[in-house]
């Protein structure tokens, strides 16, 4: 991005009706232009708020940590620059770089990485922190030649990395990466040694530009896609498995064609990690069946859910997937080697991302990799993400539990020893609980998102709870599956947010949420904060079943209206808590 | 307008978006309410990108109006 344009974005901003959205960034460098580009990247993700940068005095690094502590923004970003953790590391210092001083010197960043450390450490349990190590080169201070590593830069470089290292283990704390910073900014042009003379602001502009696009993002990730669906034949492996047969496709150094077992490594990973794999291939099934028999397989079939392989359009194969995995389009990337089959999909499924697989480009292949890391990336794996392929997997196995659940709801549930569990606990806030709330759509009471901070906020107050449901029954677990947040407010509970995975439909859970939350607070009664969504309809059924006509915002819910339900419907399952 | 004086403009706009169109040619550091030493050292960056121009720090009072900077351009276009 441009200043010029980055100026231009702010203008449009001002127009916005959305409230502010505050962004502390703390850093001792004269932030000048970075905030006009962060403020810019920043509007582009928050795209109906108004973005305010805040910072502390230039120069003066300590105090702005210690304003960022107190802060009451929404988010916060520390940027550290060599000179912050010693004026002697940059150019405006005029202090001597004897080799004397080299020991003073790392004394010195060695208590301020401290610093920088307690207060991320103090702060990030209420505010979301973005965490940046020094960008710019260091100044030619040591007394060897550039080429090669100083023991006193090496024991700079330890010292700040072991402070990420230890703050990335923070839930709230999000570290830069410095190899990101380093694709996307090459070193040599960071640096504005007259910028930084006659401004203190020490960065060229597209490496401001750079950095704030990333400061931006991490302060905002874009919500990962859920699914990859793969083709087979010169995608998944070299070769066409009908024409080459079972030994003729490869994935090895042998047959030029290694890439595709990296392809299927990352496809692996990616599935330990809670992604969903499927695969939509035309081909013969049998043909197929044999080749995810043979051993040297890089990727376990056991992680692949559904296998679609027919000779119909791929749409369609893509269609039955969604519908199997039930997550809408738009959560979804779908790879394969021809051009043909992509425009097929995506003229179905234009919400599909369809991302061609570059079958005799390695290096393609790599960058194709690095791509999926970023679409499907996220900042911590939940217990949920290791069993959800083996959950979808059974739902749709001989033992149906969807069918079988429509069909004979209670005596189903018993049959299958369903068990609920909840938990009431705020402390520590369970970040699975958040994670369902921004990426619920079908059974979610209104749509509303929350940032980490503002999720955070919400818990504050004393009168508030959080519930948080488990289910499991003879199959396995489901894990967390369902969230109710709200306040007590005299003799009645306000629920402010309330999602459920649709994993867990027509399992009767959302009955046993309020029959939990009426035994727990003894309220008379139950008022959901409703709004009507484009994709809440489940919920909207549920609570029309029982309130006997269609919810309407502030709906209530009587604990006489709900124990006037036929026994057989709430009584399906064990309930625990925790 | 020429075609350096339609991009400076352009520069004028991003850094004083209170500005009306006609009012850019006439515009100096005694006319623009906001006209200070951020807005200086912001329209300096913007210019050095829309020009691809490094521009001396001594040259920085150059920048008080628009017809100064205009002149600075056509300065260094000819060498």
């Amino acid at each position: 991005m441009k200043l010029i344009e980055a100026l231009k974005i702010l203008e449009d901003m001002k127009r916005r009706k959305g409230g502010a959205r505050t962004c502390f960034l703390a850093t001792g460098i004269n932030p000048l232009h970075l905030n006009t580009f962060l403020a810019a990247e920043l509007s582009l993700l928050f795209t109906d708020q108004r973005i305010e940068i805040r910072n502390g005095l230039y120069g003066d690094f300590l105090g702005t940590l210690d304003r960022l502590a107190k802060t009451d923004a929404d988010c916060g970003i520390v940027l550290i620059e060599w000179s912050d953790l010693n004026p002697r590391l940059g150019i405006r210092s005029a202090a001597a770089w004897t080799p004397s001083a080299f020991t003073d010197i790392l004394s010195t960043v060695r208590a301020r990485a401290l610093q920088i450390q307690q207060t991320i450490e103090e702060t990030c349990p209420r505010l979301p922190l973005v965490l940046c190590l020094p960008t710019l080169p260091l100044p030619p201070i040591s007394f060897v030649p550039g080429w090669q590593a100083s023991s006193f830069e090496l024991d700079l470089r330890a010292i700040v990395q072991s402070v990420s290292a230890q703050v990335s283990q923070c839930a709230q704390v999000r570290v830069v990466s410095s190899q990101r910073i380093d694709l996307v900014s090459p070193l040599r042009e960071r640096f504005d040694v007259e910028s930084e003379l006659l401004t203190g602001f020490p960065y060229r502009l597209p490496h401001a530009s750079a950095l704030a696009a990333l400061l931006a993002y991490l302060t905002r990730q874009p919500a990962p896609k859920k699914g990859l669906i793969t083709d087979l034949d010169d995608t998944l492996w070299r070769g066409i498995l009908g024409e080459d047969g079972i030994e003729g496709i490869s994935w090895d150094l042998d047959h030029h064609s290694q890439m595709h077992a990296f392809y299927q490594r990352l496809l692996g990973t990616l599935a330990t990690e809670g992604v969903l794999i499927g695969v939509a291939s035309k081909n013969e099934p049998s043909l197929v069946e044999e080749a995810f028999r043979r051993k040297d397989l890089a990727l376990s079939p056991a992680a692949i859910f559904p296998v679609q392989v027919g000779w119909g359009p791929k749409s369609q194969s893509v269609t039955r997937i969604l519908q199997t995995w039930n997550v809408g389009p738009d959560s979804v990337v779908f790879v394969d080697d021809s051009p043909l089959e992509l425009a097929e999909v995506k003229a179905s499924h234009p919400d599909v991302e369809c991302i061609q697989f570059p079958t005799k480009d390695s290096a393609a292949v790599y960058d194709l990799a690095l791509r999926l890391r970023d679409l499907f990336g996220k900042s911590a794996i939940l217990e949920e993400d290791s069993i959800r392929i083996e959950s979808i997997r059974r739902s749709h196995a001989g033992t149906a539990v969807g069918d079988a659940a429509n069909a004979a709801p209670t005596d189903f549930l018993a049959q299958i020893e369903a068990e609920v569990s909840f938990n009431f606990s705020k402390a520590p806030l369970d970040p699975r609980a958040l994670d369902l709330v921004n990426k619920t759509n079908q059974f979610n009471l209104n749509g509303k998102r929350y940032t980490e901070a503002a999720w955070h906020n919400y818990f504050l107050n004393p009168a508030s709870f959080l519930l948080l449901a488990s289910y499991r029954d003879k199959y396995g677990p489901l894990g967390k599956i369902a969230v109710l947040a709200g306040y007590r407010e005299g003799e009645k509970l306000i629920v402010n947010t309330w999602v459920m995975s649709c994993r867990a439909f027509s399992r009767r859970i959302e009955y046993k949420c309020l029959e939990e939350l009426f035994a727990k607070f003894d309220v008379a009664e139950i008022e959901l904060d409703y709004l009507k969504t484009d994709r809440n309809g489940p919920l909207r059924e549920f609570l029309s079943e029982i309130l006997g006509a269609a919810p309407w915002p502030s709906c209530t819910i009587s604990r006489k209206a709900l124990e006037s339900r036929p026994r057989t419907l709430r009584e399906a399952q064990k309930v625990t808590n925790e | 307008m020429s075609e350096m004086e339609t991009r400076l403009a352009k520069c004028f706009l991003a850094v004083f978006p209170e500005l009306a169109t006609d009012e850019i040619s006439q515009a100096s550091s005694t006319s623009v309410p906001g006209w200070d030493s951020l807005a200086v050292v912001t329209l300096m960056a913007v210019v050095k990108e829309e020009f691809g121009i490094s521009i001396e720090v001594e040259d920085l009072v150059r920048f008080d109006s628009f017809k100064g900077i205009l002149n600075y351009l056509q300065e260094a276009e000819e060498g």
